[in-house]
């Protein structure tokens, strides 16, 4: 009995290792290979339009920690990442608060607010260049009209306005995330907590930050992980925005990489950059990856 | 009297706020159908005085427009059924059976799964030239399954493990074997799941622009991602009613699923990102 039952077992594993064999097979060849690929061309000299290459060994990995370009695309990725996020956050607490309410048209409401999520960053951003127009742009024509400027404002060719032009366009777009993670689980607070705070004299906000905060928390970890991971790596938006500039200063290391490889012509320090990135990114995902491991995941 | 007062007072507020967000989007509807001059009228028009849809006919007549959309129509479908096909089959392994070397496959997954792409496009792009795939739409489908690939196993697994297994047994009690319980009892279950990893593949797929960026420098192949940015790139002056007639069009496959399949989209990503 006991012989068949493992031999029952050994066909079942085959037959698992058959399922998940084409998705091996395809990770290998377009993932895994190229990932390899990656780090070993990061100890070349790659010339783009000819594709000849030649060892250099580290230099690659001495000349990008000593040059400050490196260090200027590092900083503007931190200052984006954090920016950003930290807008989507409480942009995204905020909202799904008030659409936990009970509003007018709450499912309009909702999709209204989820949609910008969903739009291509192409759109986005002929949406927003739009906007941001200088000479017959709505913006700079409210805002003028406000009383806030005087004339017309260069919304991406100069700094700060560029970087916190790109920040607010980047909150705009990725905020809903936050709106539909955070909504799911205040649904599932249940009632009761908020009655026990009001019998005990708690009023809306120290409700708030005694009943809902601590409950979101565990949600609130995740969705920061999550998101500072994707900031991080954003390439469309900041490059279709700004190109990185005015000069590099919204160059961030995805925007470096790319002009590294396809507008410097070298691969292989673009690949170097590419790799460092990687390692930083590895922290935050390491982290992730743990966490969703103790939660009963993988 | 008061809560009432309260109420619509609250009301006006939340809507405030949900009109501001989506204003941008309403901007792009209102200038794709202003003639040319009232572009440029100051004070801006609202809503505009004369509707035409001239730039819609201009687009789809005098552009690539439909040349794009159908290259992306093509390649965002590709890539979903190659990878819900391959991810349903995957997941069903990585959740129902056991086999040395799962976890690891389970870890790489979700390591890949937040990958930047900027690592892999130098690499992929000297292998496509390399197999001589440069400039096709199939490129662009080898490259997707980079990205779509490990998120969508990721969401069916999670779909995958929702579902009880009980059913699963009893029918392979009753005699059935591994793949007739998969096709008669899992995969009805599933197909929530699947039309909802199929939906987001395909919106990430049609989304997509560094990869067509980089693999594809003609016209014949290129996506809507790239070919309307280069609209905007290449032309003497910007027709803004143009561009905003294409980002409009651009987004009608989205409108479409928004109208009828949005809960699909809050499943998926209950399923997904979130829950983890």
């Amino acid at each position: 009995m006991s012989t068949q039952k493992t031999l029952l077992e050994r066909r079942y594993a085959t037959l698992g290792m058959a399922l998940i064999a084409p998705t091996v097979l395809i990770f290998c060849a377009v993932i895994v290979y190229p990932l390899f690929s990656a780090i070993y061309l990061s100890f070349y000299s790659v010339f783009t339009p000819t594709l000849e290459g030649e060892w250099v060994g580290l230099s690659n990995y001495s000349e990008l920690l000593q040059t400050g370009r490196f260090w200027n695309a590092l900083g503007n990725t931190l200052i984006w990442t954090i920016g950003s996020l930290f807008l989507q956050i409480i942009l995204g607490i905020g909202i799904a608060l008030v659409l936990h309410q009970n509003i007018w048209f709450r499912s309009l409401a909702r999709s209204l607010i989820l949609f910008p999520y969903f739009i291509s960053t192409v759109v986005a951003v002929l949406v927003w260049k739009w906007l941001f127009n200088d000479l017959y742009g709505i913006l700079n024509h409210l805002l003028m009209k406000v009383g806030i400027i005087e004339f017309p404002m260069d919304f991406l060719g100069t700094m700060p306005n560029a970087m916190i032009s790109v920040i607010l366009v980047g909150a705009w777009k990725y905020f809903p995330f936050v709106v539909i993670a955070v909504l799911a689980r205040l649904q599932s607070i249940p009632e009761s907590l908020y009655e026990a705070a009001k019998i005990d004299g708690a009023g809306p906000v120290a409700r708030f930050f005694d009943v809902t905060l601590p409950q979101l928390r565990d949600v609130l970890v995740v969705i920061i992980m999550l998101r500072a991971i994707w900031d991080f790596k954003e390439f469309d938006m900041i490059y279709l925005l700004t190109g990185g500039g005015p000069l590099d200063d919204t160059q961030t290391l995805p925007l470096l990489v790319y002009q590294e490889a396809f507008a410097l012509n070298d691969m292989g320090m673009a690949s170097a950059y590419a790799v460092v990135m990687m390692l930083i990114m590895l922290v935050f995902m390491l982290v992730y990856i743990r966490r969703t491991k103790d939660d009963g995941g993988v | 009297m008061m809560p009432t007062f309260k109420k619509i007072l609250f009301n006006l507020f939340a809507w405030s706020i949900v009109l501001a967000v989506a204003f941008p989007l309403f901007w792009m509807l209102v200038t794709s159908v202003k003639p040319g001059f009232e572009l440029f009228r100051r004070p801006p028009t609202i809503l505009p005085e004369t509707w035409t849809l001239e730039h819609y006919w201009k687009l789809l007549s005098e552009t690539n427009f439909l040349i794009y959309f159908r290259n992306s129509i093509i390649l965002s479908t590709a890539t979903t059924l190659v990878v819900v096909a391959v991810a349903t089959l995957g997941a069903f392994s990585l959740v129902r059976f056991k086999y040395r070397g799962r976890e690891s496959l389970a870890f790489l997954v979700l390591f890949t799964y937040l990958l930047p792409s900027v690592v892999l496009i130098i690499p992929l792009y000297l292998l496509m030239v390399g197999l001589g795939l440069s400039n096709t739409i199939f490129s662009l489908v080898i490259a997707y399954t980079t990205f779509a690939l490990p998120y969508a196993l990721w969401l069916l697994r999670s779909f995958m493990a929702g579902i009880p297994e009980d059913l699963e047994s009893a029918a392979l009690c009753d005699g059935a074997t591994r793949m007739g319980a998969f096709r008669d009892v899992i995969l009805p279950q599933l197909l929530p799941g699947i039309i909802s990893t199929a939906l987001f593949t395909f919106i990430l797929s049609w989304n997509e622009y560094l990869y067509a960026l980089v693999l594809v420098n003609s016209d014949a192949s290129r996506p809507l991602t790239t070919g309307v940015m280069n609209m905007l790139i290449s032309s003497f002056n910007i027709e803004w009613s143009l561009l905003m007639a294409a980002s409009v069009m651009m987004s009608v496959p989205l409108i479409i699923v928004f109208a009828f399949l949005q809960s699909y989209l809050t499943r998926g990503f209950g399923a997904g990102g979130v829950k983890g």
